[in-house]
């Protein structure tokens, strides 16, 4: 049994490759009566961030992230089942590129790399 | 307790070579100290304390500085012990939901002492060439950029640090001025004027405000592990923290002596720059502006660096983006792009024309205002393992941040109506 606010929510993403991909910004729960509630998947985004705080905030987000041309994925959302452990970090079995997680990373690398001393 | 290296540590297995840098690098931390200490807030509160209170608010800056030590020495113990800043610790332990209230907070403040600082800066090089201050705000940014973009954190850490040894004229003006001792030590005792009450109030928590900054904490636990500290680098920690502002508060109190002395007696309050370097002149005579203005520029320029990466620290922890400024910077663009635009959001905000001392008022109200919630996760994060290891804090430890605590809070109820009648 793992207490999902405590040990998974807002903790350090790690990727296969010991990347880090974010936080575990919301969780997705099944919620079955008279069982006890299953962690279904982790999302990171602010999307996901602004969800926890208002809906609507959320939609904001995520309606500036597509006037921006970001990925429709995101937020990122990653199975249980691809979780490989839950400790101080949450490391996964999918890595960054398999992901939207990078998107603005790699948007903003785009104008970085034109400064010299970027490399 | 943190514990001084032992047989088997690291210090012994590496050698006498390990020890020797051991303790040069603790030599370097706190002579650098004065970087990030002596700033805008702490140099314009001084002057004004000095000039219009003489040596009675001395004892504020003692506890202030007190209140920082104990706050930075935790915070770099959990960074040591647990490898996570105080950014990432407080998200990991309250939540997002916590965290965004002191987060933002925190952005608030530091955008606005960024200001301050570009203003001082700048103000600074006016008083050197004598051309307006405004002018100065974009060049003195750009370099700030510069530093940030090519530099490391050793460069940005000891060279900003060594620089700001210029800011040791406070405290030579001072013991040039032959102060009476009797008369100094009694600044250290706590007590009630005859005149201006509020004004008084107000300077204490302004003192308070300008000393215990947010972005000090932070920026600590970060450059902690940046520097890769492990529970073994608890003892440079703990005497970092209290050496280094103990050092940087020496600084503090010669600029509030200075003042006392030659600005005192002339019943002048201190509004601007110009008026506050006139307290070097029977001492430095014809340098007096010189040396004020570099004391001045290299204080604030040091302190803007520090907090526009501080803001790239902050978000990137909290958010959990690769973060880094040793790291290569394609590998941390948003970390880099975090610190350029707070960069360019506070030369804008400095280029309109806002009073550098009036944001530096109002940075040093916000920030004792959400000094509770800056406390109290202390409170929380010093008593767990996950973030102590071991070194958990003991009933004094716990006494002093409920003290603290309650303290802020208590500022945080009286610095509004203390700004709006002694500010």
């Amino acid at each position: 049994m793992v207490d999902v606010v405590r040990d998974v929510l807002d903790k350090s993403v790690i990727d296969r490759n010991g990347r880090e991909m974010g936080r575990v910004d919301g969780i997705l729960l099944d919620v079955e009566p008279n069982q006890p509630a299953r962690l279904t998947a982790i999302v990171i985004g602010p999307a996901a961030l602004g969800d926890r705080l208002h809906p609507s905030l959320g939609r904001f987000v995520r309606r500036i992230e597509q006037w921006c041309g970001l990925d429709r994925t995101r937020p990122t959302h990653i199975e249980f089942a691809e979780i490989d452990h839950l400790a101080a970090k949450v490391q996964v079995r999918v890595t960054i590129s398999d992901t939207a997680v990078g998107a603005i990373e790699q948007r903003l690398r785009a104008w970085v790399l034109r400064l010299p001393g970027a490399r | 307790m943190a514990e001084w290296p032992k047989a088997g540590g690291r210090v012994e297995s590496g050698g006498l070579l390990t020890a020797v840098r051991k303790l040069f690098n603790l030599a370097l931390g706190i002579v650098t100290s004065i970087g990030g200490f002596v700033e805008v807030g702490s140099i314009s509160t001084s002057v004004q304390a000095g000039a219009e209170f003489g040596f009675s608010l001395l004892w504020a800056i003692a506890v202030a500085a007190l209140f920082l030590a104990a706050l930075v020495e935790m915070a770099g113990r959990v960074a040591a012990v647990s490898k996570r800043s105080m950014a990432a610790a407080v998200r990991e332990r309250f939540g997002f939901h916590f965290q965004i209230i002191p987060l933002g907070a925190e952005l608030i403040i530091d955008v606005l002492l960024l200001t301050a600082e570009l203003g001082g800066a700048a103000i600074a090089v006016k008083m050197l060439t004598g051309i307006g201050f405004q002018w100065w705000v974009l060049p003195v940014g750009l370099v700030a950029w510069l530093v940030l973009w090519f530099g490391n954190f050793s460069v940005i850490e000891d060279g900003i640090g060594f620089l700001g040894m210029v800011t040791l004229s406070f405290v030579i003006a001072a013991w040039r001025l032959h102060p009476e001792a009797g008369q100094v030590l009694w600044g250290f005792v706590p007590s009630v004027p005859h005149h201006d009450v509020t004004r008084y109030a107000f300077l204490v928590v302004s003192i308070v405000g300008a000393t215990v900054s947010p972005y000090l904490l932070n920026f600590y636990s970060s450059g902690a592990i940046e520097e890769k500290w492990t529970q073994q680098d608890l003892w440079i920690n703990r005497s970092t923290a209290w050496l280094g502002v103990g050092f940087g508060s020496t600084v503090a109190m010669g600029c509030l002596v200075t003042a006392a002395i030659v600005l005192g007696p002339q019943h002048v309050k201190v509004e601007t720059y110009e008026q506050a370097a006139q307290m070097f002149v029977p001492v430095y005579g014809r340098w007096a502006v010189t040396l004020f203005a570099l004391s001045l520029g290299i204080g604030c320029f040091g302190a803007a660096v520090e907090i526009a990466l501080n803001v790239g620290y902050v978000l990137g922890q909290a958010f959990g983006w690769t973060w880094g400024i040793d790291k290569k910077r394609r590998d941390v663009c948003r970390f880099v792009t975090a610190f350029s635009v707070v960069l360019l959001l506070a030369v804008l905000i400095a280029t309109i024309g806002f009073d550098p001392l009036r944001v530096t008022l109002i940075s040093v109200a916000l920030t004792v205002v959400i000094m509770p919630l800056v406390v109290l996760p202390f409170l929380v994060l010093m008593n767990q393992e996950e973030y102590a290891g071991q070194h958990t804090s003991g009933p004094i430890g716990n006494g002093f941040l409920a003290t603290l605590t309650v303290l802020g809070a208590l500022m945080a109820i009286v610095v509004i109506p203390l700004e709006i009648l002694g500010g």
